[in-house]
């Protein structure tokens, strides 16, 4: 019974250091350490409006005064849950007509990859929103993530998202599939339901966000990362019908990126009112690289300039009028830059790169709002939230 | 009770603890230079992942299978890239593929371009990225699952 006694103790001991190790994990893991995705808009009244995720809950702030002073935060889901806000996946919001605010996001279910996409929305100014539902009919415990909200020229809620319903049942049929699936819904009665899901293209990329927005007649379009032949992860293009008729998906870039990988990097899409589709992607097919090109959906872009190269990446776009701005981060061994091109020809040129923020602390994708006129850039840092107005020069107050 | 039960019994009650052999060490911009530095012989295998990527998981069992294969000459080092927040997920994703004895590093910053760059700047952050470091200074950094024309290519 000692030499049991003495081995018990030698296991106890032996296990001391490792189970601290494992505890020390475990506190950290709780989810403290907050990630950076937000996203941000102007509503019709100049007011700027935020979503950020803390501790299981969608907060909404908003700011009267550019981004110097944000509101106490409210909360969109009172009952907390998990919120995926790194990478690519952060919360979305959009306005309705009658300044209905609309908030979607992802929540991260069991499984690896797993997710519902939830949307709630506040009918009174952001003071209160209704219970959160799932926009998806599909209730499988698969993936359906990667959110993408805005409204279109009817004030119709579309929602577009990631979805791997087709590549589940292809698996277990024993067939191979390449990638996700591009779904999405709409609501008519401002979020109150939603239409069932639409299946917009087979074999997407799995984990780039999908760029949504509204062309001149008020639908509203869809740029994202595809998955063509083998493994070919260009960019598709394609309207969200909400009228009954065909969708219509027409391949968008042709650089012929070929790779079994998660890029992390979804393009950027503006439409101006001349219907011009001004789009920015990343791809490796040569070396990192980010593109501007106007998209001529079925054939190459036209206008194509590169952006940037090695450091540059998760580029934005907007347009006004003649004005198209692109921004993206550049990142050096020392921190980070945000780089703005300008064009006042409608995309044909642009100005010489300039830096229009830096920061020595982390920071989240650049995304780029149009209010009267004037391009403003939200970036949110380690340090805090920064709207950068286009015509900003670093350690100055925009 | 007999005795050859209650060691047994005392053994599996342990066992969890000792499930990870090595620590999930976290990996900021100052410490990639140790990282990337050449090793004294042999080669070093940084393989790069992320838990959005599904294509990770085969890539990362290829790479201990090669690392098997060649235990005196290849190091293999297990990269997240994502941030401080997912370490628990991270810690969890590790011990599912039973990958807890390889050296394990977590990115200590919530934006990865910063340490990517650092990594490798000709790396953009598509995952998985598999760079390998070699004892004469010489590197290979590859995108995507490895294919076994890549893998063979790495082979010390």
């Amino acid at each position: 019974m000692k030499r049991i006694g003495c081995l018990f103790l030698l296991l106890c001991f032996a296990a001391v250091p490792v189970a601290f190790a494992q505890d020390g994990m475990h506190m950290a893991g709780m989810g403290h350490e907050p990630e950076l995705g937000t996203s941000a808009a102007f509503d019709a009244h100049g007011r700027l409006w935020l979503v950020t995720v803390r501790d299981g809950h969608v907060l909404l702030q908003h700011s009267d005064d550019f981004g110097k002073t944000l509101s106490r935060p409210v909360e969109v889901n009172q009952v907390a849950e998990k919120i995926y806000d790194e990478g690519e996946n952060r919360p979305k919001i959009a306005f309705g007509p009658q300044g209905q605010i609309y908030v979607t996001w992802s929540h991260p279910l069991a499984g690896p990859w797993t997710g519902y996409v939830r949307f709630a929305r506040s009918l009174d100014g952001g003071k209160h929103f209704s219970a959160p539902v799932t926009v998806h009919h599909d209730l499988a415990r698969i993936t359906h993530r990667f959110d993408a909200l805005a409204v279109d020229g009817h004030g119709r809620v579309v929602v577009a998202w990631i979805d791997k319903r087709d590549e589940v049942r292809a698996e277990a049929a024993g067939k191979p599939y390449l990638g996700a699936a591009i779904y999405y819904s709409w609501s008519d009665d401002g979020g109150k339901t939603f239409a069932p899901d639409r299946k917009l293209m087979e074999h997407s990329c799995e984990c780039c966000r999908i760029a949504l927005a509204r062309e001149p007649d008020g639908d509203v379009a869809a740029f994202f990362r595809g998955v063509f032949g083998d493994n070919i992860r260009d960019h598709a293009f394609a309207v969200l019908r909400t009228d009954g008729k065909a969708v219509h998906v027409e391949r968008a870039t042709f650089e012929n990126w070929k790779i079994a990988a998660c890029p992390h990097q979804g393009p950027g899409l503006a439409i101006g009112s001349n219907g011009v589709l001004h789009g920015v992607w990343y791809e490796a097919s040569h070396g990192p690289a980010i593109w501007y090109g106007q998209l001529d959906p079925g054939h190459p872009p036209t206008h194509v300039l590169k952006i940037g190269g090695p450091g540059a990446g998760h580029a934005d776009v907007a347009v006004r009028g003649r004005d198209v701005w692109v921004v993206w981060n550049q990142v050096d061994a020392k921190g980070y830059r945000l780089m703005l091109r300008g064009s006042h020809d409608g995309g044909d040129t642009f100005d010489a790169p300039r830096v229009i923020a830096d920061s020595d602390v982390a920071v989240y994708s650049p995304q780029l709002l149009v209010h009267d006129g004037h391009a403003f850039v939200a970036w949110n840092t380690a340090n805090g939230f920064r709207l950068v107005a286009a015509h900003s020069t670093p350690g100055k107050t925009p | 009770m007999t005795r050859r039960m209650l060691v047994l019994l005392l053994l599996c009650c342990t066992l969890p603890v000792f499930a990870r052999t090595a620590p999930l060490e976290s990996l900021a911009a100052a410490d990639v230079p140790a990282l990337v530095k050449p090793p004294a012989h042999g080669e070093r295998i940084i393989a790069l992942w992320a838990l959005d990527c599904a294509y990770c998981e085969p890539n990362l069992a290829a790479l201990v299978k090669l690392q098997r294969t060649h235990p005196r000459d290849v190091q293999l080092v297990l990269v997240a890239t994502d941030g401080p927040a997912m370490r628990g997920a991270v810690a969890a994703r590790l011990d599912h593929m039973h990958m807890t004895n390889y050296p394990a590093r977590l990115y200590a910053e919530p934006n990865p371009e910063r340490i990517n760059y650092r990594i490798d700047p000709d790396w953009g952050g598509e995952t998985p990225r598999t760079l390998v470091i070699r004892a004469d200074g010489t590197r290979v950094g590859i995108s995507g699952e490895l294919t076994l024309a890549q893998l063979q290519r790495i082979e010390p």
